[in-house]
């Protein structure tokens, strides 16, 4: 977080409030200076519309696939299959069976938090490393959400965050032990954002974590545990999850 | 203990360098490739770039503690980067502009408010972006790219580019000062 800074400073700090970097005590004193000069309102307003410029014509940009190939071969990867790893299935499927061997752990008995979070990560990366990161591919919610019926008992709430900067990707089935779990994957500029939706009866304070360099948040609303991963910035992934719980399902 | 965990501990031999870079280094292969794009300002030599870098990454990847592995590969790329510019273009590295011109002239973008300047920058021609952001001195064109194409938060880029985050914030209040200057349309 930024320091608090002279009033002079406001116009620098604009670039910090926009990029979520200002705790919301000086988020709100720089909203209220805003307010009062429109000098400040205009820098925010150009500023914005550059950072969203900057981010639809250029942040979409991929490595070329020659070059993936090229690093790979390099570093002697090449003839390894293509995805999961097997020594991830195989690491993946002894922590399965682990789990599994206390049926039903994951309504009757939950297992500490961490272990459930790192199972959500791998599930993360594996999609991270997929060709397509979601099994239904669509920005429409109602496309997303039928599309769960039948694959998990209860399809998860599924809300278009596209205006607050997270565009709805799509989703797919992860399963936890033997649970098979929603997960909506969305966007937010270039990174993705797997959220899990898990029913569970105990509500728990927001938390959260970092496993292998993902942020990990975690929040019970209505009954149901959401784990959101990501490799975005803690600030950025806490926006998501505001976002998300102030949307209405059905709105 | 999970898997991916094995470094961190004595089960470093259970994982080995080629799982940690797939997993460590892989998935951040984009952004790699957008930052040495920018930073060495070609295509072409950006994937000469990021292929280096990933053989510094793969040597070093035991030395990774485990965290930040996206601003940990940025900061090799970084410095493939770098090493680049050096042989490639040394001027580049020698700052003569620093934008401290440009620092007090934040209110100035503001003095017609009639204008809504915000409505002509969104929509900008992408070549002239692309040629404003090249013309950026190294230290504000990395900042820039490193928030606003990569995604990075000041934290991350503070860690990546070896500054404090005050100076993150600054560059990059300058950096984009300097942009809206140069896409606005001429004034009058």
């Amino acid at each position: 977080m930024i320091e608090p800074a002279p009033r002079s400073d406001n116009s620098l700090l604009v670039h910090g409030y926009l990029d979520g970097e200002l705790d919301p005590a000086h988020a709100l004193e720089l909203e209220r200076a805003i307010a009062a000069d429109p000098a400040l309102a205009a820098e925010r307003d150009s500023t914005q519309a550059l950072s969203s410029l900057i981010r639809d014509r250029l942040a979409g940009e991929r490595a070329p696939a020659g070059l993936r190939s090229r690093i790979e071969s390099t570093v002697g990867l090449r003839r390894a299959p293509p995805r999961p790893s097997w020594g991830m299935l195989a690491a993946a499927s002894v922590l399965v069976a682990v789990m599994a061997s206390g049926t039903t752990w994951l309504t009757s008995r939950p297992p500490p938090q961490t272990d459930v979070a790192e199972m959500i990560v791998a599930d993360h990366l594996r999609a991270l490393m997929a060709p397509q990161p979601a099994d239904v591919s669509s920005t429409d919610r109602h496309t997303v959400k039928p599309w769960f019926n039948g694959r998990v008992p209860q399809a998860p709430k599924v809300v278009d965050l596209t205006r607050e900067g997270f565009p709805l990707i799509g989703g797919r089935v992860d399963v936890i032990g033997r649970v098979p779990v929603p997960t909506l994957v969305y966007r937010h500029n270039q990174h993705l954002i797997s959220l899990t939706a898990v029913p569970a009866t105990d509500v728990n304070a927001p938390a959260r974590q970092t496993i292998a360099g993902f942020n990990v948040l975690e929040w019970s609303d209505n009954g149901v545990r959401y784990w959101a991963v990501s490799d975005l910035g803690a600030s950025d992934l806490d926006g998501f999850a505001k976002a998300f719980r102030a949307a209405e399902p059905d709105g | 203990m999970p898997f991916w965990r094995g470094a961190q501990n004595d089960a470093r031999c259970v994982i080995s360098d080629k799982d940690r870079f797939r997993t460590v280094v892989l998935p951040h292969l984009d952004d790699c490739y957008r930052l040495a794009r920018w930073l060495t300002g070609n295509r072409a030599d950006a994937e000469d770039v990021v292929q280096e870098a990933c053989l510094d990454a793969f040597r070093g990847i035991t030395g990774f503690n485990g965290s930040h592995p996206r601003a940990w590969v940025l900061t090799i790329v970084r410095h493939a980067a770098y090493r680049w510019l050096r042989k490639n273009r040394p001027a580049a590295l020698v700052v003569v502009d620093d934008l401290e011109a440009l620092s007090v002239s934040g209110a100035q973008i503001a003095d017609s408010a009639a204008t809504p300047e915000a409505a002509l920058i969104a929509q900008a021609d992408t070549a002239r972006l692309e040629q404003a952001i090249a013309a950026l001195p190294v230290p504000f064109r990395e900042t820039l790219v490193l928030r606003d194409v990569n995604g990075l938060d000041y934290r991350d880029i503070a860690d990546v580019t070896g500054v404090p985050i005050g100076t993150v914030m600054s560059r990059l209040a300058r950096a984009r000062r300097r942009l809206i200057t140069t896409l606005r349309p001429n004034d009058p």
